[in-house]
């Protein structure tokens, strides 16, 4: 009832599709402070990284482990080429080996006068008598102190005459150690033709 | 609407539930497996895959004084076979790339040639011990083969055959102081140092674990070592093996020259008392056991004790002269027979009437009657005293295995006879060790020093253990000890060996000894003959006692004066002994 026409009550104010919308606007330090897509590739990047060098590492580590294996088992054939050769050896260096072959190159043992030769004046201590032929210890009488290990090895030079067991002729002659045993080496050869020195 | 939404809902509801319940099935069994049983899983997974193993320490070696080895430890191998594996198997041939395939008699018959045995043995021994057990994992293919052989086995590559590393024993200088190591049975050791000293050289062993897969292969880098192995130790002996060789050999001549049931021979430095060879004959050669009577196994020089005869008239003027019973000057009436107790008569090994010795004269002669004319200065508690003094009756510090201590009455036991002919060694026994350690005090000026024949053992962390004893025991005077080597030198000088027991260049004081037999009862006509001495008489170094049981061609000491020399002659050259420089001192024998 009233000529007031009726218009609509004003709507309240929107904010219009156009204008866009309102954001919050970040300060500064909230910017700042933002992450950023660079670490992101970092820490990815890095991670990759480190499970490559992972990787790499164990391979090398396993390589390392085949070594030490291959290296043990090497070591334990050189341990049993060692064990072998050292048995071989200490039947070689038994003083029934040393004496035979040391007789069969002509060697003999004096045991009847002993006597010395002083290297530091040359003077002769005791009273030096020549061995004769048949002083030998084993002087074809055969070696008396039984070794069956020596049942295969041959003598160095094989000898007709010599007693030794081990003589085994046809048999290649196996190299020896010279034998540095004190009972063949320190008996004085009072001749032969070695290049000794003469002690009487 | 309503239904179909509590339709779908109800039948949502229901697969939760059974998710859950299969959920909580798997967690139940989940605990189970890895948290309830989770050990005895394990242990059962482990089971069927690793297989354990024992790792072999290595025993101790035996060394003499120059670190020879008289007994080494060594290893050997059992080749195996699991025979529940045993089949055809296929392998690439490394030339042409073809798979070739392998039958199990063509590999069986491979080993065999290797290892010297019998192919179809073998097989029948594999099919017996799978038809008793069809599961079975071992059986022995071969048994301690060397390590030569062994590769030639594992060359083959047969992947159901296996070997096992075992300890083993060897000695590489054969019968050289065989008699002193001893050796090893399948039992363990059995006699000898081996035996004796055995906490020194066994090893402990460790144990490890391998895996194989369920083809019987075994996985590399699968082995996982619990408990590690503990080598034996050292056992470092005063023997020269050089010089108990030449001993052993100079014996075992003789000994069968002259027919003897048995010889020793020893050898002793003067000044420590270690023995540089016990030699006996017959011995054994530990690389060979069964080569050797069960009596010869052992070392008579520690274990035979017999009447030594005159070799013991040494202790006994030694005793004269230290308790000033007699001096070496006093005149003596050797009478051709001296009368103990009723119906007992001592004689000599000649005859004779009343001979004038002087006391020196009486040991150079070597006369019965007279050591017993002078015997009766010392009472009998004297006699007892320096008999078990000079280490009769008593085992010596060696304490060898099986070792005897001989034989010396008690005073109190003792009759009228055996208390003077004890004086010359009969009616007591000794071994050849302890005439030995006689000589050595009597060179070492009076001082008796313990035997030793182990310097020590000497374990894998450095530590020396079973260290010998050391300390020495006056048992005469200074002057009475020289006195009597002095004497003895005339042994060799004039007495009727002169010949055979003079060395040139050196004084040499021996005795000799002719010592009869009692067997049953009674005194026959077998003999055990001795010579016993030192050298240089001036200042001894060593003493070389050798004996022979019941020789049959000599009966007399002459057949050991050779013996002795020349073991003496190259125990004085291999220890560099100086040539004497003065003469030896005539002393007055008779008036």
């Amino acid at each position: 009832m009233s000529a007031v026409p009726f218009t609509a009550a004003p709507r309240p104010r929107r904010v219009s599709p156009s204008q866009g919308p309102l954001e919050v606007v970040a300060t500064r330090s909230q910017r700042r402070a933002r992450p950023r897509a660079a670490y992101a590739i970092a820490t990815v990047a890095g991670v990759f990284a480190i499970l490559l060098t992972q990787l790499l590492l164990s391979i090398v580590l396993s390589e390392g482990a085949y070594t030490i294996t291959a290296l043990e088992a090497q070591r334990i054939e050189l341990d049993r080429t060692a064990q072998v050769l050292t048995e071989r050896l200490n039947v070689y260096d038994s003083a029934q080996n040393v004496a035979a072959n040391a007789e069969s190159l002509g060697m003999v043992v004096s045991t009847v006068s002993p006597a010395f030769l002083l290297l530091s004046n040359g003077s002769v201590q005791g009273s030096p008598t020549p061995a004769g032929a048949g002083s030998g210890v084993l002087d074809g009488r055969g070696d008396l102190v039984g070794n069956v290990l020596l049942a295969d090895v041959p003598l160095v030079t094989p000898t007709a005459a010599g007693g030794a067991s081990a003589a085994t002729s046809g048999v290649p002659p196996t190299p020896l150690s010279s034998g540095s045993l004190p009972s063949a080496s320190s008996a004085v050869p009072s001749s032969g033709a070695l290049p000794s020195p003469v002690t009487r | 609407m309503v239904t179909a939404e509590r339709r779908t809902r109800r039948r949502l509801a229901a697969w939760m539930l059974v998710l859950a319940i299969v959920l909580s099935a798997f967690v139940v069994r989940l605990v189970d497996i890895q948290v309830v049983r989770a050990e005895q899983l394990s242990q059962e997974s482990e089971a069927r895959r690793s297989i354990p193993i024992t790792i072999h320490g290595a025993r101790g070696d035996i060394v003499d004084a120059r670190d020879v080895v008289l007994a080494d430890s060594v290893f050997r191998y059992d080749i195996t076979v699991s025979p529940r594996f045993v089949r055809d198997y296929t392998r690439t041939d490394q030339a042409t790339g073809e798979q070739v395939t392998r039958p199990v008699a063509e590999s069986l018959a491979a080993l065999a040639a290797i290892v010297g045995g019998d192919a179809t043995a073998m097989l029948a021994e594999i099919q017996s011990q799978l038809a008793v057990e069809p599961e079975d994992d071992h059986a022995y293919l071969a048994r301690g083969v060397t390590p030569d052989v062994f590769e030639q086995v594992r060359a083959l590559g047969v992947p159901w055959v296996y070997w096992e590393r075992i300890p083993a024993r060897t000695y590489p200088n054969g019968q050289i102081a065989g008699n002193l190591v001893g050796f090893l049975g399948t039992d363990g050791p059995q006699t000898g140092l081996e035996y004796r000293l055995n906490d020194c050289l066994q090893a402990a062993d460790g144990s490890a674990t391998y895996e194989r897969g369920a083809d019987g292969v075994r996985l590399p880098g699968t082995t996982v070592v619990a408990q590690d192995a503990v080598d034996g130790g050292t056992l470092h002996l005063t023997i020269d093996a050089d010089v108990q060789w030449f001993a052993q050999q100079a014996i075992a001549e003789q000994a069968t020259a002259i027919g003897a049931e048995w010889a020793t021979a020893v050898v002793v430095r003067v000044g420590d008392g270690h023995i540089i060879a016990a030699a006996d004959w017959p011995t054994v050669d530990p690389n060979n056991v069964n080569g050797t009577a069960p009596e010869n196994l052992g070392s008579r020089v520690f274990t035979w004790p017999y009447e030594p005869g005159s070799t013991l008239k040494a202790a006994t003027f030694a005793a004269l002269l230290d308790s000033g019973a007699a001096t070496l000057a006093d005149q003596v009436i050797a009478p051709r027979r001296y009368n103990t107790i009723a119906g007992y008569q001592i004689g000599d090994a000649w005859d004779h009437g009343d001979l004038r010795y002087t006391t020196a004269g009486v040991l150079t002669n070597s006369s019965n009657t007279g050591t017993a004319v002078l015997s009766e200065r010392l009472s009998l508690q004297q006699r007892h005293d320096y008999l078990t003094g000079f280490g009769f009756g008593t085992a010596t510090a060696v304490d060898f295995l099986g070792e005897e201590p001989g034989y010396v009455s008690e005073v109190d036991a003792i009759d009228g006879h055996t208390a003077v002919t004890q004086m010359f060694g009969q009616g007591m026994t000794a071994t050849s060790a302890q005439v030995a350690s006689l000589y050595q005090a009597l060179a070492n000026d009076g001082v008796r020093a313990p035997l030793t024949l182990v310097t020590g053992c000497e374990h894998e962390d450095g530590t020396v253990t079973n260290l010998p004893p050391t300390e020495g025991e006056q048992v005469v005077s200074v002057s009475a000890a020289r006195d009597v080597i002095t004497t003895l030198e005339n042994v060799v000088t004039q007495g009727f060996l002169s010949r055979q027991l003079t060395i040139p260049g050196y004084r040499v004081a021996a005795k000799t000894g002719t010592a009869e037999v009692s067997e049953n009862g009674a005194y026959g006509n077998q003999r055990i003959v001795t010579v016993a001495g030192t050298a240089p008489a001036d200042d001894p170094k060593f003493v070389v006692v050798v004996t022979y049981g019941k020789p049959d061609t000599m009966k007399t000491s002459a057949a050991a004066a050779p013996t002795f020399r020349s073991i003496m002659t190259q125990v004085l050259k291999t220890f560099r002994v100086p040539p004497s420089t003065a003469p030896a001192p005539s002393i007055p024998l008779t008036w």
